[in-house]
């Protein structure tokens, strides 16, 4: 992540801001990110990232500017969210569809992902998190990634889509594909290109044998093929694109927030014992999670005109990045933005973005991160790490994740 | 004292979530006086201030009568 600043910003096309080379891409030591993004932040307020001679992106680095780019989706575009790579081979529908039909979209799947609709589904995500952490507790350790955060809201997801969790195991394994290449790493575009196919295939067929199955009903997928689009169903091709990215957004992201969580929790034993004696602050820890552990290193969008934007000359068709780790740590912002503060109540982070597209899975996110940590600190309440050695995270691009995370506790205990 | 909520909410479910006592979802998770207000009791003003403190959207509003 070496980075430089030009001692002359105007070699960029637009005006007395920095220009920095960084890659995103990296894997990087625990941490690294919100550390590069503390300091992207104290330095500037917005620099120009040139990633090749040719290209780079807008870094809007502190919480009012984050802010108001979500604020605005008719300036900033969603039709691409990856500034290193404005022309995307996948499209996510509805993330990359702007207004007016983003909300229409919106609106079809807001209710299977609303809060009554999550309450309705916390038993069974329940009983699929025990199934998960109860074989562990005898064995007094675990790699907690691959054991725990990968399996667990990837048969929570499928559960609630309604598709079988005996598929849990291929489905962890699409999308850890798809992310070696999701975040600007050349040499992940292949495995991520494949994914994206057999994906395909796979919800081609669930779809297809919803139609020669008529009698079918209660899953997403019948669902989807009975909703009502501006007075007619939805394309098919549109529909195999929600599939898509629901479960990339549905999987990787929890996995992700739940690692950094654990690795709080394993090195916080005061922490972990005030959510044993006060489990009601749970679901405020969860959000503290989201802010001070964000996985969401930037946000990118197209800007769709000429503008001036906080003293930057914005071209229509440049990508900009809003760094959600700088803005969730923005002491301009937050009272203690550097601590966890685990009963924290004005938590106005960004961790599922803002704006139009905010989050669709919040709901269920925040339920599996609150049942997983209820669940586990019932049936294993005191853990530590088992290993010295550095561990590492997955580049920013991709939002972050931890590639292991080795726990350890007494067994009985 | 009076909590507004406008249209600018997104249904992040934060002020329902903290705040369970003043306001609660709808089908679809947006607050149900989206685009509305109601009235604060004197004893849950504090609470109020945290919920308005807690949206992402910036949707939340107090108003003094």
């Amino acid at each position: 992540m070496e980075s430089s600043v030009a001692t002359d910003p105007r070699q960029t096309d637009g005006g007395g801001c920095p220009v920095m080379h960084h890659d995103f891409s990296k894997q990087a030591n625990l941490g690294g990110y919100w550390a590069l993004a503390n300091e992207l932040r104290e330095a500037c307020p917005h620099f120009y990232n040139k990633y090749t001679a040719d290209n780079g992106y807008w870094v809007f680095t502190r919480y009012d500017t984050v802010q108001d780019i979500y604020k605005t989706p008719e300036v900033f575009s969603s039709e691409s969210i990856t500034p290193w790579e404005p022309n995307p081979i996948y499209r996510f529908v509805p993330t990359q569809i702007d207004a007016p039909d983003h909300i229409k979209y919106r609106r079809i799947l807001n209710p299977w992902f609303s809060p009554t609709a999550m309450e309705s589904a916390a038993p069974t995500i329940r009983e699929i998190c025990r199934s998960y952490i109860e074989p562990l507790v005898s064995r007094g350790h675990c790699e907690f990634v691959n054991d725990f955060a990968l399996l667990y809201p990837t048969a929570a997801f499928l559960n609630v889509i309604g598709v079988p969790t005996h598929f849990t195991q291929l489905f962890a394994g699409w999308v850890e594909d798809f992310f070696r290449g999701f975040g600007g790493d050349p040499a992940g575009l292949e495995k991520m290109s494949t994914a994206l196919s057999e994906m395909r295939v796979f919800w081609t067929e669930q779809l297809d044998d919803r139609r020669k199955n008529p009698g079918k009903d209660g899953d997403l997928f019948c669902y989807l093929m009975k909703a009502d689009f501006d007075g007619h169903p939805i394309d098919n091709d549109v529909m195999l694109d929600m599939c898509t990215v629901l479960t990339l957004a549905g999987v990787d992201t929890t996995r992700g927030e739940l690692s950094y969580m654990f690795h709080h929790l394993a090195l916080h034993p005061e922490d972990r014992h005030r959510l044993i004696n006060e489990p009601e602050l749970t679901p405020l820890a969860v959000e503290e999670v989201l802010r001070y552990y964000t996985i969401i290193f930037g946000d990118g969008r197209k800007v769709t005109r000429d503008i001036e934007f906080h003293g930057v000359q914005l071209r229509k068709g440049d990508m900009v990045y809003g760094l959600v780790s700088g803005a969730n740590r923005d002491p301009r912002h937050w009272e203690q933005a550097d601590e966890f503060v685990i009963d924290r109540k004005r938590n106005n982070h960004f961790g599922f973005a803002s704006g139009p597209h905010r989050c669709l899975g919040m709901h269920l996110a925040r339920r599996e991160m609150t049942i997983a940590t209820e669940e586990w600190l019932k049936l294993i309440p005191d853990f530590g790490l088992a290993t010295d050695t550095q561990l590492l995270e997955r580049g920013g691009g991709s939002m972050m994740a931890l590639d292991t995370l080795p726990l350890r506790w007494e067994v009985g205990s | 004292m009076k909590l507004r909520i406008d249209e600018q909410c997104t249904g992040h479910g934060r002020c329902y979530s903290l705040a369970p006592q003043l306001l609660s979802p709808d089908d679809e998770g947006y607050v149900t006086i989206r685009g509305g207000e109601i009235e604060v009791p004197e004893d849950l003003r504090e609470l109020a201030d945290e919920v308005a403190g807690t949206c992402p959207e910036g949707a939340i509003t107090l108003v003094d009568d």
